[in-house]
């Protein structure tokens, strides 16, 4: 048998729930493609016949006062218009009785002109379309005194309907892919609290029964098979501790009851058998004990972060359509907003983890849902940018308390030694709700616009409340207060040139990259490209998934090789040179080849950094604690995400979107070059083991 | 299955397909709606467009608008060519209706802001979902006034209605088939845990009433030694307490 634990159950429920979500979201997609084509072909047509109508009563007014249609002038400044206000209609052209194109304007004449002249058009029904290539072609006469002479032809693109069709699937793609991931975190969360956590307590257990323990039960209060079974092992072990407890109120009667001293010792020989073989629970009973797990608060934070993350594709251009203060450049206006919430949460990240500290995970991420909320339904209300500023300074403050409340109760729920799972908790429900809420985020505000998508997203961070108040088990017991870094710590720190040379020249300037090209610059590039809010989406989607798929390798690699500082340079200098591609001006696909570059780089750098700065800070985490370095790092890392937009802001008057983010490239590439040399002097890094 | 790992992994695979299912139709059919909207928007604005240059064709004369009494013939025979449009107006400077397919309406007042927006040269009605206008201008680049289309909410619905209701019955399909095979799978994934499970239970009350010894398969995978390893220390535990238990009894009664 293969009880599995959960370790091969959850992947095949994982293509249980990819069989049963992708397969009739496909049909459903493809039906709708078809009903598409169905509907959309004859409002086209429709169209081409009202616009060929209307033009042909206007030429047939021309050519009834006189002028021969081959010397009719400025067509090609009548179709222009019509053309480009109808991007389903390729071309405009007029014909002469025997075929010859006389005027045309979209498509070469060469394309065309083969088909118009083989072709009857006299037997053809009024209204009735001919197929060249890929164009439909409606021929309507243009009459002189009630005789045709001349055609006017109005061109259809066949490919527009697919194009449109193409659209949809392509969002029906994103939302089926946010469904896989949200699939993955729901089945996750039912597999470890139902199945594999029971199960490993219940292992536990019997481990510690092995070995003659019984002072402990699992704490288990689900009634499913797994639970069933749980508390059967615990009914076995209680009926040994009534057993013995029963002897051992036996034994203290003959102890003090009976008359001879020689019974009394033997009496005791026994009873100190039995305790010198098996350990009971000195209080009378087995105590009951609640173990909780970090995936208990995963679920609450995929879906703040899910929810913060929605606004991420429109957020600048949200702030565009607001009025603004006269004193800021418009696009100064435009970062603002996004560099005072990073500002905020850098700011009350310290002050959050001290009162997640003192108050417990669930009170802090219920408190700090109160300004989040406040803050995402107050955006979506805004009506000024300084409105939005103050809002989303509040959101800032909410997912500083919320995460750190995570970060905590996930440092909790691990061993010391699996510390680096736990982070990669945390770490892989921020990236999957990344990838979620920008995918979403751009579908979403194609259809509801951009108040009501911050609503949807104030929804549903109500909604990882009251899942974190269900699931996220509240303190049992006061902590000691612990210690929060402290200003003197962050000067100390910056005395070790190690970690200053890692922050300044690595972890700030690719922050910077990071908020300045992601959440500022991108969207804002993309849309004056005249793409939509769901390709921004999309293309953000690429950076957001490499880097999902790259950091856990990359975490992997550089815990083998050691090779941290090469690693975190070797993403600065990829980061950067991706950054300089839009000097090749090549309009998006260079947007879409820098996010690439930015998530390889990111992918590379976050986790080695994060383990870099515990070797290099070896002595500052023996004396300030690792918690409080690694506090302060981010911190200073919160610098460069509140200087990335405004540092961006501040170049597009002089460059333009392309050149703001060739100049953060530029400074990303320095930087890193600096750094890969002043690594060198790093020499052999130690682990990060022994530097905990 | 009630009280079952099967049902709630079930609820919530059911959960999963029922609000991807939701977000996909709602999402696609909110594409097709503004995929349409723009078709048949774009479709008025040729009219409106057609009408516009006649007029300004005129104006372009020297003729000021109100004197263009064969406007009111054009807006007629276009309102009479197409039974879809609701209405068409041609209004002046000052937003009073000068011609209109509804003659009973000449001499009422557009709304205000459109004359606002009238200098932009673009569809100034572009926020009404079912009107196009677009502003009258003369030779010298004066705007003399509008033309305004309105086309009724029904021509869209005609088309959508059927599309909303195909997608609905479809997605409902696909539920009422895929459901039950994700409750299935679950049951069929979990069904064998389950029965493990129960079955150990058994054998360890067995074992605990009854005695013997737990002895696991060849290939057992952990949880299963260990639980061979658990029920034999609890029999053992329970055999040794009772036999101390016996021994401190026998030893109570010497005396």
């Amino acid at each position: 048998m293969t009880l599995d634990g959960s370790r091969s159950l959850y992947p095949r429920l994982l293509v249980l729930a990819i069989l049963v979500l992708v397969s009739p979201l496909a049909l459903l997609g493809f039906d709708a493609m078809d009903g598409f084509e169905k509907g959309l072909t004859p409002e086209i047509e429709h169209k081409a016949a009202i616009v060929g109508g209307d033009l042909a009563d206007q030429l047939d007014r021309a050519v009834n006062y006189g002028i021969p249609i081959d010397q009719l002038v400025g067509l090609d400044e009548f179709f222009a218009p019509v053309l480009d206000a109808n991007r389903e209609l390729r071309y405009l052209a007029i014909t002469d009785g025997d075929g010859k194109v006389l005027f045309l304007r979209g498509v070469p004449a060469a394309d065309l002109e083969p088909h118009f002249r083989n072709t009857d058009f006299d037997l053809m029904v009024p209204g009735q379309t001919s197929v060249i290539g890929d164009y439909a072609d409606l021929a309507v006469p243009i009459l002189a005194d009630g005789t045709r002479v001349g055609l006017l032809h109005v061109g259809m693109d066949v490919h527009y309907v697919h194009h449109r069709v193409a659209e949809i699937l392509i969002d029906v793609a994103v939302v089926l892919a946010v469904s896989l991931l949200l699939a993955s975190e729901i089945l996750m969360f039912v597999v470890v609290v139902n199945i594999s956590g029971p199960l490993g307590q219940a292992r536990r257990l019997m481990e510690r029964v092995r070995h003659g323990d019984f002072t402990l039960l699992p704490w288990v209060v689900t009634s499913d098979e797994v639970g069933r079974f749980v508390q059967c092992l615990n009914g076995a072990v209680r009926g040994v501790d009534q057993l013995y407890r029963t002897l051992a109120a036996y034994v203290e009667e003959v102890r003090g009851a009976h008359f001879d001293p020689t019974v009394v010792e033997r009496v005791g020989v026994v009873a100190e058998g039995i305790d010198a073989a098996y350990r009971f629970a000195p209080d009378g009973a087995p105590k009951l004990r609640h173990e909780r797990h970090a995936v208990d608060v995963r679920l609450p934070l995929f879906l703040f972060t899910f929810a913060e993350e929605l606004s991420r594709p429109f957020l600048p251009l949200y702030i565009r359509s607001l009025p603004s203060v006269t004193w800021l450049s418009p696009e100064m206006a435009m970062a603002v907003p996004i560099a005072v919430f990073m500002a905020c949460v850098g700011g009350f990240t310290p002050w959050a983890g001290t009162l997640t500290a003192r108050h417990g995970s669930r009170l802090v991420f219920l408190v700090g849902l109160v300004p989040a909320v406040l803050g995402l339904v107050m955006a979506g209300l805004a009506e000024s940018m300084v409105d939005l500023t103050l809002w989303r300074a509040a959101t800032g403050i909410g997912y500083a308390l919320i995460t750190m409340a995570c970060q905590g109760y996930i440092a909790r729920s691990v061993h010391e030694s699996s510390r680096t799972q736990g982070l990669g908790v945390f770490v892989g429900a921020v990236l999957t709700a990344s990838v979620c809420g920008m995918a979403l985020g751009g579908v979403l505000v194609e259809r509801v616009g951009f108040r009501d998508a911050f609503f949807v997203a104030a929804g549903l961070a109500v909604l990882s409340g009251l899942l974190a108040w269900r699931m996220v088990e509240p303190e049992t017991e006061r902590r000691e207060r612990e210690r929060a870094p402290t200003l003197r710590d962050m000067i100390a720190l910056l005395g070790n040139w190690r970690f200053t040379v890692l922050m300044v020249f690595s972890a700030i300037p690719s922050k910077m990259a990071l908020t300045g090209v992601v959440f500022f610059l991108v969207p804002l590039h993309l849309w004056s490209l005249g793409c939509g809010f769901g390709d921004i989406a999309r293309m953000l989607m690429v950076y957001a998934v490499t880097v999902v798929v790259l950091s856990p390798l990359v975490a992997r690699l550089a815990d083998r090789s050691g090779w941290r500082a090469g690693l975190v340079a070797s993403g600065g200098v990829l980061g950067g040179l991706g950054l300089l591609a839009p000097a090749l001006g090549l309009g998006s696909d260079s947007v879409l080849l820098a996010l690439a570059c930015l998530g390889l780089a990111q992918g590379l750098s976050a986790s080695p950094q994060m383990v870099l700065v515990t070797d290099v800070c070896a002595a500052e985490c023996r004396a300030f604690d690792r918690t409080n370095v690694l506090a302060l790092c981010r911190l200073l890392e919160r610098i460069g995400s509140t200087a990335g937009p405004l540092a961006a802001a501040a170049v597009i008057p002089l460059a333009g979107y392309d050149g703001a983010m060739v100049a953060l490239g530029a400074l990303v590439l320095a930087t890193a070059l600096v750094f890969a040399v002043a690594a060198t002097a790093y020499g052999r890094a130690r682990p990060a083991e022994e530097a905990a | 299955m009630p009280g079952s790992v099967a049902r709630k992994v079930s609820a919530a695979l059911l959960a999963i397909l029922l609000g991807t299912m939701a977000a996909a139709g709602v999402f696609t059919y909110s594409k097709l709606e503004s995929v349409s909207a723009s078709l048949v928007r774009s479709r008025y604005a040729v009219q409106v467009l057609s009408i516009k240059r006649n007029v300004e064709d005129r104006l372009n004369l020297g003729f000021p608008l109100r004197q263009l009494r064969p406007i009111q013939d054009v807006v007629e025979r276009e309102k009479a060519g197409d039974p879809e449009i609701v209405d068409i107006q041609i209004f002046d400077a000052h937003g009073e209706v000068v011609f209109d397919s509804d003659r009973g309406s000449v001499g009422t007042v557009v709304p205000s802001n459109w004359l606002n927006s009238l200098g932009n040269g673009e569809d100034f009605a572009a926020d009404d979902d079912r009107v196009v206008g677009l502003p009258l201008i003369n030779g010298f680049g004066q705007v003399e006034g509008g033309v305004v289309l309105h086309y009724p909410s029904a021509s869209l619905e005609r088309g959508m209605g059927p599309t909303a209701m195909r997608l609905l019955g479809k997605a409902a399909v696909l539920l009422a088939v895929f459901a039950p095979l994700a409750v299935l799978g679950s049951y069929l994934l979990l069904n064998k845990v389950a029965r493990r499970l129960a079955t150990m239970g058994t054998i360890l009350g067995k074992v605990v009433a009854e005695g013997g010894e737990v002895v696991p398969d060849d290939g057992s995978d952990a949880l299963e030694t260990g639980f061979a390893a658990f029920a034999t220390r609890i029999r053992e535990a329970t055999d040794r307490i009772r036999a101390a238990s016996d021994d401190v009894e026998r030893l109570d009664r010497l005396t």
